[in-house]
Order: structure tokens, then C-alpha cells, then sequence
């Protein structure tokens, strides 16, 4: 008897350390899933925070930009509207030689107008990565077809001090098919306001392209925004392009129709 | 005669056993040389049917090698016509930089052009000026290469204005629009105008980055459309004058590239040296910009290395080709003599058992086939010469099948093969037919200085 109620209490003892050996397993693995997926919200949260920064849900901006290359240097002033990924307006205010010149993006097109002639000219998709008005930005910077969300993969790859602040690294890789300019994208930001104070570009070897520095910070709406950016190409150190946001007003009231080739026309 | 005569004097003078009984075997060769010849002549027709046949083998393989140079001759001739010219010009003179990058900036000023016009007036010259832009009629855009040109002087180089397909080439202003818009003409590439879907009086619209950092835009009016001249322009050419050029490029200080036609092309070294120096002190007394590089002066074989090399090989090719049809050619001669020596070996034993030496025998059948050859060569540059004549002049016709030429090693050239019969080109040819089939006359040859009376004559 005493024999058989110690098999059955250790049969019972047995049973117990496996349910807890295997409440333990799945306790971990939920603390393991919980972790992983807050990690995974955190790089979606992250990026899609990145995306949106300069454009909210709709956003108008005044931004001035100068041009340093070893042949010349200039500087313009434009006007940019956004809505959403799919619709943006650039339009040049200054200098007199460029005013009026507009840049149309809707979905995959893009157009530019331009007054002195009265015509539109579509820009191919092929232009992309080519030199937006005479600076070291490319088309697409500027228009910002290409968003991390959708055309890169993206992870964290270091979080912690850095430069002496709290940082996160996300480095960004092309998708399969994406049609974009870089092969990576490095982008350090601050962990306390979410701004990025810094990106460096790769290209599809590996080779460092160009570096962009984000400063100046304002609070819009709740959000710190980088007001500067400098843009310094690597085979080029004595050239250089800066854009200032003098200011940025989010969630404008703009019709679809705003974004159109008829808007464009009139606008001159 | 009479160097005969010196000779025996010097060989007497000498007083030489030896020497004396060369010159008198010698000379009995000769004494015997027209009787020799005389049996070689015959010999050959004592069978007609097959020296004929030997002679058209040897005739027809002629015929090929002399079409053959014709035709590669006539081929270059029209690449060096096509690379100088069309587009090239004989020389070029361009900034480092604008050959390193096409660097916008790297130009020479105009004072540079008025200085060499002056100091050279055995030469042509026309500056050109480039840009790259991108051309949009109504909902497609393509990248273009913009070049502009002063159509006088650039109608003094090259030809590169006067290959128009359609419509009427013209680079003055077009016309001015009813909203104030001045339009000036442009003319472009055959492939472009297909790919844009454009025909002359289209509207054209250029954008690009003007030399201020400003966007460069005008409208233009298609003019004419070129026919192909080099596949790079063909498809993305577009051609303007310096004027218009100057407008949409705020570009005004210089241009980007000279070039130079040479009234004498055999001086063509001599004034690219005279060019390169004049250049250099240029430079030295009106300093260029850092940026930019020196001037570089560059002959159309420097320029086009692709033809230059074309013409080497073009050369070796004629000797190589040529070696082997003639050479293939030879082999009916050798079998000719083959039989010839074995169907008169009967004969031959009788010859030598009378006394008659082996050497004159010898000779005698190389003789043989030396007149063989020298008949097939007659014949040959006389056939191959007509031919040759008809391939120069109307040539060889390919616009039924492309209408467009053919473009080959960079180079555009016409539907019309031509062939150009160099005179030299047919003695070397003839030369190396009659070495070739001496060599294989050697073998039958051969035969008769191993021939035993004795055993042929049983």
C-alpha cells in the first residue's frame, strides 16, 4: 500500500513538475512573444513615425534651400503642400529666374510646370535619382516616392549611448522589388524624441554615398521635428546642400483637386 | 650581256679554278635556258583540258583574293570617310575634364577659336558645345544629348548637316508664338524622331540645368530629322545652334570641342604637333580655370581607336585570307604536276639515259609551273579587275533589305557596299599566288631528282 501511494505520489510530483516545467516553457515563450512583438510594434511605430514626419496626414511648409557645388552656389525659397504618400506640390518662390517652376506628384507621376514656357513635362521614372534642381538632393528625396514603410525592410540594430545621447540605429534594406536609389540606409535617432539627427546612404555596393544631418528640432503638434537638414555627398566634400524648414503647419485643409494639372497651370 | 661579261672578267681576274667552272656551268644553264623554256611551253598544252582546269582553279582563287581586298579596301575607305568627315572631323581638341566627364564647365573661350583661325589657315574648324537635357512632348519625356553647333563653319568640316532625311535643316530661330514664345529650330536623330513619335514642324520641349544652377527650358521646333550617322546620336542627338545653346544653357564664356578638317591629310601629324604646341602656349598666356584640365589634341585615329585598329587588321586580313584560297587553289597545281611527272617518267628515264642532266630536268618542270601560274595570274587580274571595277562603281545594293545602312564598330555606313580596287593590292596578290604554287610545284619536283632510268624506262 505505502509502496503504491508513493508511486502514485511521485507519479503526481512527476505529473506537477511537468505542468510546471511546462507552464514555464509557455510563460517564457510568452515573455519571449511579448517582448519580440513590443520590439516589432516599436520598429513599425518607429518607421512609420520617420515617414510622417515632415508630412502628417496633410502638411504645408515654407523651406528655403542652398546649393553649394564647386561651380556655383545659390539658393531658392519654395512652398511644398503634402497629402498623405500619394500627393505632393513643390513650387519655387525665389530666385526670379526659377519662380513658378512647380513639381506635381501624384501616385507614381510626376510632372513639372514650368511658367516660362507654359508647358508640363512628365517626368520619367528613370529621372528619379537624378539631381533635383541643380542640388544634391535626387527627385526623389524630395518628392519622397519611396517611403521605409513600404520599400524597405527595416530592423533595430543597436540601441543603447551613443554620441553621448540615447539612440536607436535602424538600418534599412531595399525589398525584393522595390524600385529604389539605395542598397542601405542607416539612420540614427534620438530615443527621448523619436527625431533622427543623422542618415548615411549606401549604395547597392556597399559604398558610402552621402550623409544627411538633421538639426535644429521644433515641437509641431506634439512632434519634434528636425528643421535642418544638410545634405554632403562623399566624393564630393566641398559641395554641399542645406534645406531650412522656416515653417510647417500639419492637417490643412487640401482637396484632391489641389493636387491636379490644372491646379498646376493656374498656379502661375 | 655585257655585265655577263664583266663578271666573267672578275671571276677570270681572280684566276679561281673554281670560279671559272662556275661561271662556265652557269653559263651553259643559260645558253640552255630558251630551249628549256621552249619544252616547258609545250609541255603544259600537250594536255589542254587539264591545264585549263588548273588555270581557272588557280584564275578563280586570284579573282576572290583581289574582290576580297576590293571589298575591305572599299570598307574602310568609307570608315575613315565616315569617322572623319561625317562627325569626327581629322582632329579634335578638347578639355580633360569634358573627355573625362563631359564636364559642363570645361570649356575654351572664344578667344582661343579667333587665335587658332588666324595662326592656321590651312585648316577648317567648328566649335561645338554639349549638354545633356531631357526632351518631353506631350506624355513622354526621354534623356537627350543636346549639341550645338555654328552651322557655317560646321558646314566646313564635316557633313554631319547635310545627311538629312526629312525636312529642311535650319537652326535659326523658328517662330514666335502667339503668347510671345520664341521657338528655335532643332533637328534631331532618326531614332529618336521614331521613339517620340516627332516629324518635322513637331513641337519640342528641352529641360535641363543650365551652367547658373538654374533649370534650362525652352520650346523648340523640329526642323529636320538626320539620317544615322553614329548610333550614339542617332538615338539620343539633338542638334542646335550656338545661339540657341547660349539661351537655353546660360552658357557663354566658351565651347567644348574644336574640330578640325586638314586642307592635306598626309600633314595630319605634323599640324596636330603644331596644334598641340599652339594650344599649350595658349594656356600659358591666357590661363583656363584649374577645374577643367588642359587642352587635348586628338587625331581621328585617337579618337575613333576602333577604326584605326580596323585598318591595321583589315591588312593582315588580306594576307591571311588570300594565303588560304590560294593555297587551296595550289592544290589542283600540285596535282596537275603530280600526274604530269608520273605519266612522263618514261620519258624522263629516256631523257636521262641520253645524258641529260637531272638539274635542267628539274628546272624544266618548274618552269612548268611557273608558266601555269603566270597564265592563272593574267587571267585572274584581269577577270578580278573587271569585276573589281563593277564593285566600285554601282557596288553592291543592300537599301532593298535595310534602308538604313548597318552600323558596325560604332560607325553608321550606307546600304551600298562599295569596293575600291587599289593596284598594288592585285600585284600582291599575283606574287603570292606564283610563290604559293612554286612551293607546291617543289613536291612533283622532287620526284624527278630521285627517278631511276633503269626502273621507269622497263
Amino acid at each position: 500500500m505505502i509502496a503504491e501511494h508513493k508511486l502514485i505520489k511521485d507519479k503526481a510530483i512527476s505529473v506537477v513538475t511537468l505542468y510546471r516545467i511546462f507552464y514555464g516553457f509557455v510563460f517564457t515563450l510568452c515573455l519571449s512573444l511579448t517582448s519580440f512583438t513590443a520590439k516589432a510594434i516599436e520598429i513599425d511605430e518607429l518607421i512609420h513615425h520617420i515617414d510622417e514626419l515632415w508630412r502628417g496626414s496633410t502638411s504645408h511648409a515654407t523651406m528655403s534651400m542652398s546649393v553649394i557645388t564647386k561651380r556655383y552656389q545659390r539658393s531658392m525659397t519654395m512652398e511644398a503642400w503634402s497629402r498623405g504618400k500619394d500627393y505632393s506640390l513643390v513650387l519655387i518662390r525665389q530666385p526670379i529666374k526659377d519662380k513658378g517652376i512647380a513639381t506635381l506628384k501624384v501616385e507614381e507621376n510626376i510632372w513639372n510646370y514650368l511658367p516660362k514656357i507654359n508647358r508640363v513635362t512628365k517626368v520619367p521614372s528613370s529621372m528619379m535619382s537624378g539631381s533635383w534642381m541643380g542640388s544634391h538632393f535626387t527627385n526623389d528625396d524630395l518628392i519622397k516616392e519611396s517611403s521605409f514603410q513600404d520599400d524597405y525592410d527595416s530592423s533595430i540594430t543597436f540601441e543603447g549611448e551613443r554620441d553621448g545621447r540615447r539612440i536607436y540605429e535602424v538600418t534599412s534594406l531595399p525589398k525584393m522589388n522595390a524600385a529604389v536609389v539605395w542598397g542601405k540606409i542607416v539612420m540614427l535617432i534620438e530615443q527621448d524624441t523619436l527625431a533622427p539627427y543623422k542618415a548615411v546612404y549606401y549604395d547597392e555596393e556597399g559604398l558610402l554615398i552621402r550623409t544627411m544631418i538633421f538639426d535644429q528640432p521644433q515641437k509641431i503638434d506634439g512632434r519634434t521635428i528636425p528643421m535642418r537638414m544638410s545634405l554632403q555627398p562623399e566624393d564630393k566634400p566641398d559641395e554641399s546642400t542645406v534645406i531650412v524648414y522656416q515653417d510647417i503647419v500639419f492637417n490643412v485643409a487640401l482637396e484632391d483637386s489641389f493636387f491636379s494639372l490644372q491646379s498646376l497651370r493656374q498656379r502661375r | 650581256m655585257s655585265l655577263w661579261k664583266i663578271v666573267s672578267f672578275l671571276y677570270k681576274a681572280c684566276d679561281s679554278d673554281a670560279s671559272a667552272m662556275l661561271v662556265s656551268r652557269t653559263r651553259a644553264v643559260l645558253n640552255r635556258l630558251p630551249m628549256l623554256l621552249f619544252m616547258a611551253w609545250r609541255n603544259i598544252w600537250r594536255n589542254p583540258v587539264r591545264s585549263m582546269l588548273t588555270i581557272s582553279a588557280l584564275a578563280g582563287g586570284l579573282v576572290m583574293v583581289i574582290l576580297y581586298a576590293a571589298l575591305l579596301e572599299g570598307m574602310t575607305r568609307q570608315m575613315v570617310t565616315f569617322a572623319t568627315e561625317i562627325s569626327t572631323g581629322h582632329i579634335q581638341v578638347q578639355r580633360q575634364a569634358f573627355i573625362d566627364d563631359q564636364d559642363l564647365y570645361a570649356t575654351l573661350p572664344w578667344s582661343y577659336l579667333q587665335t587658332v583661325e588666324q595662326k592656321f589657315p590651312d585648316i577648317q574648324i567648328a566649335p561645338r558645345l554639349y549638354s545633356a537635357g531631357l526632351a518631353s512632348v506631350e506624355n513622354t519625356s526621354t534623356g537627350v544629348l543636346i549639341k550645338a553647333v555654328d552651322p557655317q563653319r560646321e558646314a566646313s568640316v564635316t557633313q554631319m548637316l547635310s545627311h538629312v532625311r526629312r525636312g529642311e535643316l535650319n537652326l535659326a530661330m523658328a517662330d514666335t508664338l502667339e503668347d510671345g514664345l520664341t521657338r528655335y529650330n532643332l533637328v534631331i536623330g532618326a531614332q529618336l524622331a521614331k521613339n517620340m513619335n516627332l516629324e518635322p514642324g513637331s513641337e519640342l520641349v528641352l529641360v535641363t540645368q543650365a551652367a547658373d544652377g538654374s533649370i534650362g527650358n525652352a520650346l523648340y521646333r523640329i526642323a529636320a530629322i538626320l539620317k544615322p550617322l553614329e548610333p550614339a546620336f542617332d538615338r539620343i542627338g539633338v542638334l542646335m545652334s550656338i545661339e540657341a545653346y547660349q539661351q537655353l544653357m546660360y552658357l557663354d564664356d566658351g565651347f567644348h570641342e574644336l574640330a578640325i578638317k586638314l586642307d592635306d591629310v598626309t600633314q595630319l601629324e605634323a599640324i596636330q604637333a603644331a596644334l598641340d604646341a599652339e594650344f599649350k602656349s595658349l594656356a600659358t598666356s591666357q590661363p583656363l580655370d584649374e577645374l577643367g584640365g588642359l587642352p587635348v589634341v586628338r587625331n581621328w585615329k585617337q579618337l575613333t581607336p576602333a577604326i584605326a585598329d580596323m585598318l591595321e587588321l583589315s591588312k593582315s586580313m588580306v594576307l591571311i585570307i588570300g594565303f588560304i584560297v590560294v593555297a587551296l587553289a595550289s592544290m589542283g597545281m600540285l596535282n596537275t604536276m603530280l600526274m604530269a611527272v608520273h605519266e612522263r617518267s618514261h620519258e624522263f628515264g629516256i631523257l636521262l639515259a641520253v645524258g641529260m642532266k637531272r638539274r635542267w630536268l628539274l628546272l624544266m618542270v618548274l618552269f612548268e609551273s611557273f608558266f601555269l601560274a603566270l597564265v592563272s595570274a593574267f587571267v585572274g587580274s584581269v577577270f578580278g579587275i573587271i569585276i573589281a571595277t563593277y564593285l566600285e562603281d554601282p557596288g553592291i545594293d543592300f537599301s532593298a533589305s535595310m534602308p538604313d545602312g548597318y552600323d558596325w564598330a560604332g560607325m553608321v555606313f550606307e546600304p551600298v557596299m562599295k569596293g575600291y580596287l587599289e593596284p598594288v593590292h592585285v600585284v600582291n596578290a599575283c606574287v603570292l599566288m606564283i610563290l604559293v604554287t612554286m612551293f607546291a610545284s617543289l613536291i612533283p619536283s622532287w620526284r624527278i631528282v630521285r627517278l631511276k632510268p633503269v626502273e621507269v624506262m622497263r
